[in-house]
């Protein structure tokens, strides 16, 4: 299932409120998470944590993983978090109206 | 985790050192591809665990990365750079707005520090701004005209009378003239305007009016056009004949004619001719550097009419301008005029050395090394400012260092507290600055109402763009200059000592105050230097004051004025004029002349060959035309000889009348052994011309100076009787005040003949007040810079020792409790300055020493070593400094010796 636009960025924020995660580790989580219904290349992927990164809603530092590789995590900083409350929220309300609209029965249906 | 992104190439101290935000470009860029590959390297492990092969991990991994792994590269990178740039920007603009709102709070706080530190830069940086303005306008800005950087004056110079401006330069006219005008290829255009008198007939009204000769391509060359009708072309020169047509003045055209609309057209007679008026030019349009009131009226002539000097005025001559084709340097041109003016004959002659000038090379030599002086001057008074606050900072860093060293504690690198301490003394320095510009506008109204008359330019002076971009200069660098201490010492307070114990003994309490010590004793010695500069010029003006000027100036008017008409009406309208003056209350004798000090120079002179064939010669010196009684009335006492006949001596043209007096300094070098009386002397002729008539040296008369020129020998001067007609100056002597009797002077010589015109009359004593002014200016600026420098001086030997009393307050509180003599505490407290006094008046009587020989030419009857100057201002600085001592010292003894041993 492509990804509807502007959706990554919420998505890895929230992917990143249960703690630190390098590239790698995100993207396995969304995976999972989506029971592998979300097809997200990695290379967007990483530019979204750069941008992220750059608009100072997440902080990355350079870290070991568990199998003792060099990797560069991040975390979500304040702002991030803050963001990823309203643009959740927002996401919600649209897909509820969305789906309130597109379930609804029509007369000849 | 471990902290390891300071591992690309640069070392991590050399990356705080030049302040690289986490990366440079590179550095990003190697980051993201870090990244990337530690990202594949994960994908590919985490597939092989899973059991994949690694081959085909590999190519499992390059396909989930969704596009070639090249492009997914570069667009990382790119990525990463922005964000490195991105946060770098934010992060010192973040640091900066905090260490801004940081420094305004504790400014707040402490309002006394930052209103004395302000002050105080501000003083220093106003002074500064308000006389490089005054250098700006005076000696770097040219003519106030679009081509103004362009327009040069070909001038003579004459080493012989250098420094000495009434012979020190004329301007060049002639033939050379129209010889450079044809062959000199680095200017564009010679132009040429001199004054002369006519008599305006218009509307059966007639008046003198001051007019002007200009060449048609004068005013273009100035860029200024008529405000009414056209300006001249080539077609209105009239060769070999007077002109046609003519410009009258914005004034002229009001006051004559009521600024009527049709004045274009209109006929008007001069000396008789009949011109048609075609415009009128911008109201005060001038000869530029004439010096003179602007002319009424402009005709046209061609160059030599134009720079031949219409009326042979007495003062200036005609006024020659060439303009500089774009880019070529004064020197270049200045070459070539040489080479066209050797090629010609009869040119070389004149004895002098042509030059080039341009506007700003006409200030007077003295008033330009007055300038120079209080220049010098102010940056002295900006360096002990200077001073003055970083000793104010460095005591305050003393006291701040607690907070400092848990900032530091807290993870404040020392190049960051080293910031924030700038950022505090640059804002300080900018409001400094700020306040400075409005001391500045202050000090540059009264400088300009100061100014002497030699300075007139400064009338214009203001605080321009180029004077507020020098003050925000100045400003930044002072705030770096004076921040750059405490800054240095910032971070040095280890915290462990800081926050254990009160540390007295620390090294970097020692440094601190060593370089706090230091300052205090440049402050002293900076103070001393102008002082003993501001000293020496005040007792060179008492002493010009007194100098003997060779003739009595209190109670002398000089009138120049100038009569129309024929010989015969112009030597009758003279005579009755001198009898009229005659008649009048107050006045006690008339004779005709210039004022004593000024005159004209270049002829030579040269004596007839004696008996063992010797001849003296003198190339240049001022000639002095004058009649028989004006040396009973200037008061120029006879040496030797007698006084000239008062019999009207017959024209000899070319030659000097038969009877004529020297000074004694001509005496002197031509007949050192004392003959002058009785030898026989000639003006020494133009080659190509037949020698002069001889003339008898009658009698020898005392040296007369120019008030406030201080040249130590007098200028060589022979007086010869001259029938003065038509331009005639009157040397009057009256019983009261001359500034007094100037408007009955004026009236008695109206009554004679509405139509002379009479140039301002000169009093005596505004003569003796002007020649003064360039020394009164410097002594009074100077002494003004000195005494706040002292002050500021005074101020920091006091900070210093207050410093000391409060870094020793238990001991003085222990030595007091053990019942010892309060006065024997206040005298080693005050023991400790005296030290530093002693320092800065020997290092300042060095500095005074070497820089007052930079004033030797300012000064006059006072050495620039002169021990009573140096000894009185060594006593001065050290009084007023240990009084500054003594204030803070006395405070240790109200210290109490119960509290300090409790607050241990």
């Amino acid at each position: 299932m492509p990804l509807l636009k502007g959706t990554l960025d919420v998505l890895v924020l929230k992917t990143l409120s249960w703690g630190p995660m390098h590239g790698v580790e995100i993207t396995t989580w969304l995976e999972s998470r989506s029971g592998g219904r979300i097809d997200v290349t990695d290379a967007a992927l990483l530019q979204a944590l750069h941008r992220l990164e750059e608009r100072h809603l997440l902080a990355a530092e350079w870290g070991v993983t568990e199998n003792g590789r060099r990797a560069r995590y991040y975390r979500l900083t304040a702002a991030g978090r803050a963001r990823l409350r309203a643009e959740s929220s927002e996401l919600i309300d649209h897909v509820k109206t969305l789906t309130a609209i597109l379930t609804a029965r029509s007369a000849e249906a | 985790m471990t902290r390891d992104r300071e591992t690309h190439g640069i070392r991590a101290g050399v990356r705080r050192l030049f302040k690289l935000p986490l990366f440079t470009r590179a550095a990003a860029r190697a980051d993201a591809d870090a990244e990337l590959d530690a990202f594949l390297a994960e994908r590919v492990e985490r597939m092989v665990r899973a059991g994949l092969s690694p081959a085909d991990a590999r190519a499992e991994a390059r396909r989930r990365l969704g596009s070639p792994e090249s492009d997914a590269r570069r667009a990382l990178r790119r990525s990463a750079e922005r964000r490195e740039r991105r946060h770098w920007t934010h992060q010192s603009a973040d640091d900066l707005r905090d260490d801004l709102r940081f420094a305004i709070r504790r400014f707040a706080k402490h309002p006394a520090f930052t209103a004395t530190a302000v002050l105080t830069l501000a003083l220093g940086i106003g002074a500064n701004t308000a006389i490089f303005s005054v250098v700006h306008r005076l000696l770097l800005a040219p003519l106030d005209y679009p081509n103004g950087d362009r327009m040069v004056m070909p001038m003579q110079e004459n080493d012989r009378f250098r420094g000495d401006s009434r012979f020190e330069r004329r301007p060049v006219g002639g033939s050379v003239i129209e010889a450079w005008q044809q062959r000199a290829r680095t200017v564009e255009a010679i132009a040429a305007a001199s004054e002369s008198m006519f008599s305006l007939d218009s509307d059966g009204t007639v008046d003198t009016l001051t007019s002007a000769v200009i060449t048609a391509n004068f005013l273009p060359m100035l860029g200024v056009k008529p405000i009414v009708g056209r300006g001249f072309t080539a077609q209105d020169v009239a060769p070999n004949g007077p002109p046609n047509v003519a410009l009258i003045s914005a004034a002229l055209w009001r006051h004559g004619y009521g600024g009527r609309a049709d004045i274009v057209g209109r006929s008007v007679s001069l000396d008789g001719r009949p011109l048609t008026i075609i415009g009128v030019t911008p109201a005060g349009l001038n000869i530029p550097l004439s010096g003179k009131t602007a002319p009424d009226m402009w005709v046209p002539g061609d160059v030599r009419a134009a720079s031949s000097g219409g009326s042979g005025s007495l003062d200036m001559g005609p006024v020659v301008f060439a303009l500089l084709r774009p880019g070529v340097p004064v020197d270049a041109a200045s070459r070539e005029f040489q080479e066209i003016a050797a090629s010609i004959p009869h040119t070389a002659e004149f004895g002098g050395r042509l030059r080039l000038m341009r506007a700003q090379d006409f200030v007077d030599a003295r008033a330009a090394r007055a300038v120079h002086v209080l220049f010098a001057a102010v940056d002295a008074l900006l360096l002990i400012a200077c001073a003055t606050v970083a000793n104010l900072l460095l005591a305050r860093a003393w006291t701040r260092r607690r907070e400092f060293a848990i900032r530091g504690a807290l993870g404040a690198g020392r190049r960051r507290l080293a910031r924030h301490v700038l950022t505090e003394s640059l804002s300080l320095a900018v409001a400094g600055g700020v306040l400075g510009i409005g001391i500045a506008w202050l000090a540059l109204r009264i400088i300009v109402a100061l100014r002497p008359p030699a300075l007139d330019r400064l009338a214009g002076a203001h605080l321009d763009n180029t004077v507020l971009l020098w003050t925000v200069g100045v400003s930044v660098l002072t705030g770096l200059l004076f921040g750059s201490a405490p800054a240095a010492f910032a971070g040095l307070h280890p915290v462990g000592d800081v926050l254990r114990r009160e540390t007295r003994g620390g090294s970097a309490g020692a440094a601190s105050h060593r370089v706090r010590s230091a300052l205090v004793v440049l402050q002293i010695a900076a103070s001393l230097t102008l002082l003993v500069a501001s000293g020496l010029l005040v007792r060179s003006f008492a002493a010009l004051q007194r100098m003997p000027l060779g003739f009595e100036p209190r109670g002398l008017a000089y009138a120049d004025i100038l009569i129309s008409g024929t010989r015969e009406r112009r030597l009758a309208i003279r005579d009755e004029v001198v009898r009229r003056l005659q008649s009048l209350r107050g006045v006690r004798g008339v004779s005709i002349g210039v004022m004593p000090g000024k005159g004209w120079g270049g002829d030579g002179i040269e004596t007839e060959t004696d008996r063992l064939g010797h001849t003296g010669s003198v190339p240049v010196l001022g000639t002095v035309m004058v009649s028989p009684n004006y040396f009973r009335v200037t008061g120029i006492a006879l040496v030797a000889g007698r006084l000239p006949d008062s019999s009207p001596p017959p024209m000899r043209p070319g030659s000097w009348s038969p009877e004529v007096l020297v000074n004694q300094e001509l005496a002197r070098r031509l007949w050192p052994e004392g003959r002058a009386v009785g030898s026989l002397v000639r003006p020494t002729a133009f080659p190509g011309q037949p020698p002069a008539g001889w003339s008898t040296v009658v009698g020898v008369v005392n040296d007369t100076r120019m008030p406030g020129e201080s040249g130590d020998v007098a200028a060589l001067q022979v007086y010869t009787l001259y029938p003065y007609a038509g331009e005639v100056p009157l040397v009057i002597r009256t019983g009261i005040s001359a500034d007094l009797a100037t408007p009955g002077i004026k009236r008695a010589i109206m009554a004679v003949d509405p139509h002379i015109f009479i140039r301002p009359i000169l009093s005596g004593d505004t003569y003796l007040r002007d020649g003064l002014a360039p020394t009164r200016f410097a002594m009074a600026l100077l002494t003004a810079f000195a005494i706040v420098a002292l002050g500021l001086a005074a101020l920091g030997v006091a900070g210093v020792i207050a410093y000391a009393v409060s870094q020793r307050t238990r001991e003085i509180g222990i030595r007091l409790a053990l019942g010892a003599e309060p006065r024997s505490v206040v005298t080693r407290i005050v023991a400790r300055g005296l030290r530093l006094i002693a320092l800065g008046i020997v290092s300042g009587t060095v500095a005074a020493f070497a820089t007052s020989r930079a004033l030797a030419s300012m000064l006059y009857g006072v050495g620039a070593a002169d021990p009573l100057t140096f000894a009185a201002i060594g006593v001065l600085v050290g009084v007023i400094a240990l009084l500054a001592a003594y204030a803070p010292a006395r405070r240790a003894l109200r210290i109490d010796p119960a509290e300090t041993l409790r607050a241990e």
